[in-house]
């Protein structure tokens, strides 16, 4: 690791008190920074604690309520995005913003051309210049690809460049190794190394803390809208990040429950193939079994789970439930066979935002909640939501309540609630604490062992490691759509999830 | 929100305690009612508001008993395609091919009823249910294409059903050369006159098949289901419900509205033609919007659209009667559109403005049986607002 430039440097970019408040909330309080030439910062710090905010006032999407943000030595109270973007400061986002349909050349020279009001597009002069930025990095970028078609790593490093075509010199990236396999992400941080020498400052978004600690030169932790600390790299370990991030200590305890290993398997899915996402995937799910399906992004883990759901059926091999066999080819056939599924973009798939929580927990079950005229029975209909609301203790002033105005943890209970409701078999749960603080975190964990425990089949896919290892009998990793590995018992530990993920 | 916050569902409570549970459920529904019917609130204030207008500025011919009875006459048929209309939009589409199925299903009737009376004219009379279900079930016919194309095909409902409309009033055309076909059951006319006291029956019907779709909407399964596609179609998608069974539905439902309708144009007047209420198939979209239906889908309410239908009725006959032209009832509705538009969005800027009332840790308190989690983890503080 180089050491920090000795004479104090200025920094490219400072952002000073910078306060945000959304309705009664405060997603920012003070929130001071600062960015020097040829240093990766980065800023750590749990969901919900303002990282994003921050980014989006920086690049000027969001505007501050108070503070400012200076741009070599120039005030902003009031940036806004145009002033980012010639100020040199670029955001890659996690999805990249990329056009999928264009080519690689065109892609990291469009932006550019559009910002800079050429009046006609010329095709013959992009090329050039993206070759040229390609091969200032040393890349292997082929310019003609169609970038849907460039795996995740590639698609990133067309962001980089489309950045560097636009004169950044502040990179922030939003999670830049989440997709990434061990290899790339090497690859990455040779790359970033290269920005370094050229002076761009590079913020890294991230709670894979390992990697990112392992290229940073400064980190700034955030919690709750504020800045808890910020520090050379070399003072911070991943525990004390955690503690920082968390304001408690890490709480990794392993607790399952006893499963009745003779029983009837709840699930059982043998030789399930979908040609382009996963092959010959077969593992069963006894009654109370909390099975953990791991992998990277884009290894087929989602797939696998959509198309035990019927989301996307899979073209031939068998499901299970509890020994029958199933033909699952649409969502109501998996609903019908006992199955439910917590997708993984809650806000899209999962929920009805500007219905009441009421309508939301019963969205799944409104067939089983018929009378002898096939109207619904409204008492029925009422005790379900006035328990579920209930034992789930869903925080709301009550369940009539828009499932809109919910934090990420109770609307996640909600969705919890509307598969509860259908009184499923098997649930597959996708990233179920995904955007969920901490405390909900651990109480979701244990409404997912109470419903094992009552003797469902659970199956968690996750990416999180300390979630699996806190409430998984198994661990399944897929890799390149396939299962790669079974880890069970004691094997189970963040430290190994992470070793075979990566292999 | 309300103040009667018993966290309703803990089970096995003393008598007193189910007492107050049902006491607050009633409160919360109350409130809930209350408040999802602010639109229709406002429906009532711009029908009174308009009913008072015309009332003072003519009332010799605007209260006089015949122009109300025809304000109750006139109304019906609008307002069931409007209520077809408001179902197609709570899915989050639009059905612009109603009128002309009413209009097809109108010509069917004539057509039946005159080519048997050709012959034996107390025959055709006898038939006249048979021949008014054989109008409804063209209806039904039309709205199960609709269906087709739209959930099956997968056509955005606006293309697929002006494509059905052009189709249908062509075929409409064709089959009558254009020309105003007359003769309808005498049965059915008379009924059309008759009233129940000073109420037309007409008007009746439209009220028995408004309280029928209100109560599909609100207590069937299939209700819930068109609202929540309307809501979040990708959700509904997640959780169980097949919009391929729910649109076909609706867009059926639509067309047997839309059936009844073409019957209820017979029975104020025994003349069906191909070109008879061209101006409906927007006005209906001004109704239904009007109404308090969402034109984006998941939210909706019949009696928002009956006072809609009501209080453009009113302003129509009330331009009539202060010799107006349709030309400045055109101008009206699309005044009384925008301005109610505008409102909306002025309320809803000011609503978002106001901060967000979420999480109040009020549903875990009393209720400790009820909570089968150990006692919330640390950091209990931060979990709000993420």
């Amino acid at each position: 690791m180089e050491s920090l430039p000795t004479q104090a440097p200025v920094p490219v970019l400072s952002v000073r008190g910078i306060t945000k408040r959304f309705g009664g909330v405060t997603a920012l309080a003070g929130v001071s920074l600062e960015l020097l030439p040829g240093e990766v910062h980065c800023l750590a710090g749990e969901n919900g604690c303002g990282k994003s905010t921050l980014i989006k006032i920086i690049s000027g999407v969001e505007r501050p309520d108070a503070g400012e943000v200076i741009i070599d030595g120039v005030s902003h109270s009031r940036m806004n995005a145009t002033a980012a973007i010639t100020g040199g400061v670029q955001v890659i986002y996690q999805d990249f913003s990329l056009f999928p349909n264009l080519s690689v050349a065109e892609n990291i020279v469009l932006t550019a051309e559009v910002a800079g009001r050429q009046r006609f597009y010329r095709a013959r002069a992009v090329r050039p210049k993206a070759q040229s930025i390609v091969e200032e990095l040393g890349l292997d970028l082929d310019l003609d690809a169609e970038v849907g078609d460039l795996s995740v790593a590639d698609k990133q490093l067309t962001a980089i460049c489309r950045a560097l075509v636009n004169d950044a010199r502040v990179i922030i990236m939003d999670e830049p190794t989440t997709a990434l396999t061990h290899s790339e992400v090497a690859r990455l941080f040779t790359i970033v190394e290269r920005l370094r020498s050229r002076g761009v400052a590079l913020v890294f978004v991230s709670h894979k803390l390992e990697e990112v600690l392992a290229i940073s030169q400064r980190v700034t932790i955030m919690r709750s809208g504020r800045v808890v600390t910020s520090g050379l790299a070399t003072e911070f370990d991943r525990r004390s990040i955690a503690q920082h991030m968390t304001g408690t200590e890490l709480d990794e305890a392993r607790i399952v429950g006893p499963i009745n290993a003779d029983a009837e398997p709840r699930l059982t899915v043998s030789h399930l193939d979908l040609p382009g996402a996963f092959h010959d995937v077969s593992f069963t799910v006894a009654p109370g079994e909390i099975v953990g399906v791991t992998g990277l992004l884009g290894s087929g883990r989602t797939e696998i789970a959509e198309a035990i759901f019927g989301a996307r059926p899979a073209a031939s091999g068998d499901i299970l439930v509890d020994g029958r066999p199933v033909s699952i080819r649409s969502i109501p056939d998996a609903v019908a066979a006992g199955i439910g599924y917590v997708p993984e973009d809650r806000l899209s798939q999962g929920l009805f935002l500007e219905n009441s929580i009421a309508d939301n927990i019963i969205a799944g079950s409104l067939d089983r909640h018929r009378n002898r005229w096939r109207g619904l029975d409204g008492a029925r209909i009422r005790s379900t939501i006035s328990r579920l609301f209930a034992s789930l203790s869903i925080k709301a002033p009550s369940a009539d309540a828009p499932v809109r105005s919910l934090s990420g943890g109770n609307a996640q209970r909600v969705v919890l609630a509307k598969w509860l409701a259908t009184d499923p078999k098997v649930l597959v749960l996708n990233g179920p604490t995904v955007g969920v603080d901490v405390g909900s975190k651990s109480q979701i964990l244990e409404l997912l062992r109470q419903a094992a425990a009552s003797g469902m089949g659970i199956v968690v896919i996750s990416d999180d490691a300390p979630e699996l290892v806190s409430c998984c009998h198994r661990v399944l990793v897929v890799a390149r759509g396939r299962i790669a590995d079974e880890l069970r018992g004691d094997a189970i530990s963040a430290e190994s999830i992470h070793e075979r993920m990566a292999a | 929100m309300s103040e009667k916050q018993s966290p309703a569902g803990a089970p096995a409570l003393g008598k007193g305690a189910q007492i107050n549970e049902r006491v607050g459920i009633a409160t919360r529904e109350f409130i809930a009612r209350a408040s999802a019917n602010r639109k229709t609130g406002r429906m009532v204030v711009a029908l009174l508001l308009a009913f008072s207008i015309f009332a003072i500025a003519n009332p010799r011919v605007f209260l006089n008993p015949l122009n109300l009875q025809n304000i109750g006459v006139t109304a019906p048929e609008i307002g069931i395609i409007a209520i077809a209309m408001m179902l197609a939009m709570l899915t989050g589409g639009i059905d612009l091919s109603l009128v002309a199925i009413a209009n097809l299903s109108a010509i069917t009737v004539v057509s039946l009823y005159s080519g048997i009376a050709a012959n034996d004219p107390a025959l055709a009379e006898s038939l006249t249910v048979p021949i008014i279900v054989a109008g409804v079930l063209v209806g039904i016919g039309c709205g199960m294409l609709n269906g087709v194309l739209v959930s099956v095909i997968g056509i955005t409902p606006i293309l697929a059903t002006l494509g059905t409309m052009q189709i249908l009033n062509g075929i409409a055309i064709v089959t009558t050369g254009g020309s105003t076909l007359y003769g309808a059951p005498e049965s059915l006319a008379s009924f059309g006159r008759s009233g129940l006291g000073p109420v037309p029956v007409l008007f009746v019907v439209f009220l028995v098949v408004a309280v029928l779709v209100a109560l599909l909407v609100s207590t069937t399964p299939l209700g819930r289901k068109i609202q929540l596609e309307g809501a979040n179609p990708v959700a509904a998608r997640y959780s169980g419900i097949s919009s391929r069974s729910v649109l076909m539905s609706t867009y059926t439902i639509g067309g047997a509205l839309a059936g009844v309708a073409g019957v209820l144009f017979l029975a104020r007047n025994p003349t069906a033609s191909a070109d008879y209420g061209a101006s409906y198939v927007l006005l209906v979209i001004v109704i239904a919007v009007l109404g308090g239906t969402n034109p984006n889908g998941g939210f909706a309410s019949v009696a928002g659209v009956v006072l809609a239908t009501l209080t453009l009725q009113i302003v129509s006959s009330g331009f009539t009667a202060l010799r107006l032209s349709s030309y400045e009832y055109a101008i009206a509705q699309g005044v009384i559109l925008i301005a109610v538009m505008v409102l909306d969005a002025v309320a809803a800027s000011r609503r978002a403005r106001r901060p967000p009332r979420t999480a109040m840790p009020a549903a875990t308190p009393d209720a400790p049986a009820a909570s089968p989690e150990p006692t919330p983890v640390t950091a209990q503080k931060e979990t709000e607002h993420s």
